[in-house]
């Protein structure tokens, strides 16, 4: 059963589509993601299901009940914000507690779900401060609390972890989705971080120009890219023009050296150029030579950047990355010496652009 | 070196400043103060306060002044965060509007005023209670400048935009953000916009003298035409009025301050 709905979702601003045919059913509980580069309306549509902007055509339900033109104080949306947004007049549990003091609710139930939100939270002791006495992440979980506590039907978090400092934000989203799981919300996320979009969601719609992309699971996401676009976006990717030499096994040539896929190419004719891409960790130096491509390579280059060494290895005249996982007993090869790398035909993906 | 050369002339500058601001106010206080031949007193003061022309200038001024802050506030907190909400791109053009008081003379106001509004159909110069509402509706364009910018840097000091979205998002009408969110977070700038419109108004002449209402300012002049005294002993109170709410103003700000400075000691 669907809980939130967006059908044919179009806006357009002056001479501007921010927008174009958005269609998603989010269930009950489900935790979507909308990822994507500056300005391709992930928070133009957030911001559409808060209300805060009307769509120029399309519908927008929660629980079959259309909200479309529903002004943002009726829709019982609650949203968090990425410059956090707290009242600076109130404390924090004044901040806590405003929606449902605006809600007519009476003081003793006022207090009982503040203190129940504070408790969520961890902040219970921080109750009486103002939003300037805290830290960016204390502000942006009191902001949760606060967005919480109307008992919302969808939570709507635009990019809640931006302004925040990198250890802080791994720890933040963590806690961001185990209080989503643990009250069953319908939430929808909007971030640029693929890594934040991979980790926290049941699904991601990735967006691009105005445009779904696609919508997956993470794992379909990573894997199974079904445009360059994605490809490019989620993830590093190697990306070489080849040209199609059998269509019907799957051959390709890259600047002279055969390549095979999984993809079916079976509608390209010989000779057609296409692009192909290759995540830099299918590739694996040839131990076994089991695999489908087995390829001659000169290594170019080798960085080192933590849990993975990236390898720059040249493949007939294409450059490619290759990354292996760090262990303190990985023999890396030379600069300039000849290996050979291996990856499976189902790597080696054709993409529409 | 080049530090101490720095400080000298600041120091210079500093004093040239003060000597040029306050010479002229001592030798105002000090010739307020020499009513009585070889005697120095506040008898100047006293036949100002005992004068109840005075104190009907000062309370028609005071009531104006009150009526045309409670107007001012009411027209520019909504006005310039419905600017600041949905035309954003309007402030360069509000920016020149409000400094037309600056550039328009006064007297060039007074005159459309009483040009426009002593002919039907909305002829107000007949009665006082209507010329007062010229009075207010002067008073307020001329205070505009600074009632504008004192809020307009307020609402520059927050977020306007999301923290109305949030407080929409909570369930709050537009009528409640502005009540709860928006307007306590403008107090000290809604206080200094009052403040400074209070004290342009307790000291404002053209329009009183040409719509011949009874306030402190053509009382002043009609004073200074007569005697020699009292108007200095006037422009003493008049300053010290200004400074008075200039004072206000500087321990509101700073104990705002404090008590943020307070809580996080705390």
């Amino acid at each position: 059963m669907s809980h939130l709905e967006l059908t044919h979702i179009h806006k357009s601003f002056t001479n501007f589509v921010a927008v174009e045919d958005f269609n998603l059913t989010v269930k009950q509980g489900e935790f979507v993601s909308f990822l994507g580069p500056s300005g391709c309306g992930k928070t133009t549509t957030l911001r559409m299901v808060a209300g805060f902007e009307i769509p120029t055509s399309g519908t927008i339900t929660i629980n079959g009940k259309d909200l479309t033109n529903v002004p943002p104080n009726k829709r019982n949306v609650g949203m968090v914000f990425q410059s956090y947004a707290l009242f600076p007049n109130m404390t924090v549990a004044q901040n806590v507690g405003y929606g449902l003091k605006i809600a007519g609710n009476s003081k003793s139930e006022i207090d009982a779900r503040v203190d129940e939100m504070l408790a969520l939270i961890q902040m219970g002791k921080f109750a009486a401060r103002y939003p300037y006495q805290l830290s960016g992440g204390q502000q942006q979980r009191v902001a949760l609390a606060r967005a919480l506590a109307i008992r919302p039907e969808v939570l709507l978090l635009d990019e809640p972890l931006s302004a925040l400092d990198a250890k802080i934000r791994v720890s933040l989203r963590t806690e961001i989705r185990a209080i989503q799981q643990k009250l069953g919300i319908t939430t929808i996320y909007v971030t640029h971080d693929q890594e934040e979009a991979l980790s926290l969601s049941d699904r991601i719609v990735v967006m691009s120009q105005g445009r779904m992309e696609q919508v997956g699971t993470p794992f379909e996401i990573y894997n199974f890219p079904q445009t360059q676009f994605v490809a490019n976006f989620v993830g590093s990717l190697n990306t070489v023009k080849a040209e199609v030499s059998d269509p019907e096994k799957g051959l390709l040539h890259v600047n002279g050296v055969q390549f095979i896929t999984a993809t079916d190419i079976k509608s390209r004719k010989k000779g057609d150029a296409i692009r192909i891409s290759v995540r830099p960790e299918r590739f694996s130096f040839a131990e076994d030579r089991k695999k489908d491509n087995v390829l001659d390579c000169t290594i170019e280059n080798i960085t080192f950047l933590g849990s993975v060494v990236r390898i720059q290895v040249t493949i007939g005249n294409s450059r490619f990355n290759m990354d292996t996982f760090n262990n303190p007993f990985l023999e890396l090869p030379k600069i300039g010496s000849k290996e050979q790398v291996t990856c499976s035909k189902e790597a080696v993906l054709v993409l529409d652009e | 070196m080049s530090d101490k050369r720095f400080n000298f002339f600041a120091i210079f500058w500093g004093i040239a400043a003060l000597l040029y601001f306050f010479v002229p106010l001592y030798g105002t206080f000090d010739f307020s103060l020499r009513m009585e031949r070889g005697v120095l007193g506040f008898k100047a003061y006293e036949l100002v306060f005992a004068d109840p022309r005075f104190w009907q200038g000062f309370r028609y001024s005071i009531t104006m002044a009150v009526i045309t802050i409670i107007f001012s506030v009411s027209i520019f907190v909504p006005a310039v965060y419905w600017m600041y909400l949905k035309v954003p791109q309007a402030r360069p053009v509000m920016d020149v509007i409000t400094i037309l008081p600056f550039i328009i003379p006064g007297i060039v106001l007074v005159f459309g005023l009483i040009r426009t509004f002593s002919r039907p159909p909305l002829q107000l110069t007949l009665r006082p209670w209507s010329t007062d509402i010229l009075m207010v509706a002067g008073y307020i364009i001329i205070s505009m400048p600074y009632m504008f910018r004192a809020i307009d840097v307020g609402m520059r000091a927050i977020d306007v935009r999301t923290l109305t979205e949030a407080a929409q998002s909570l369930g709050s009408s537009w009528f409640q953000v502005l009540k709860d969110v928006i307007i306590p977070n403008l107090r000290i700038a809604i206080l200094s916009g009052s403040l400074i419109a209070f004290a342009t108004v307790m000291g404002e002449l053209i329009l009183a003298d040409f719509l011949v209402r009874p306030a402190l300012g053509p009382y002043m002049v009609r004073i200074g035409l007569t005697k020699a005294y009292e108007p200095a002993a006037l422009a003493i109170i008049s300053y010290s009025l200004t400074w008075f709410s200039l004072g206000l103003l500087q321990y509101f700000s700073s104990r705002s301050e404090r008590q943020k400075q307070q809580v996080i000691e705390e």
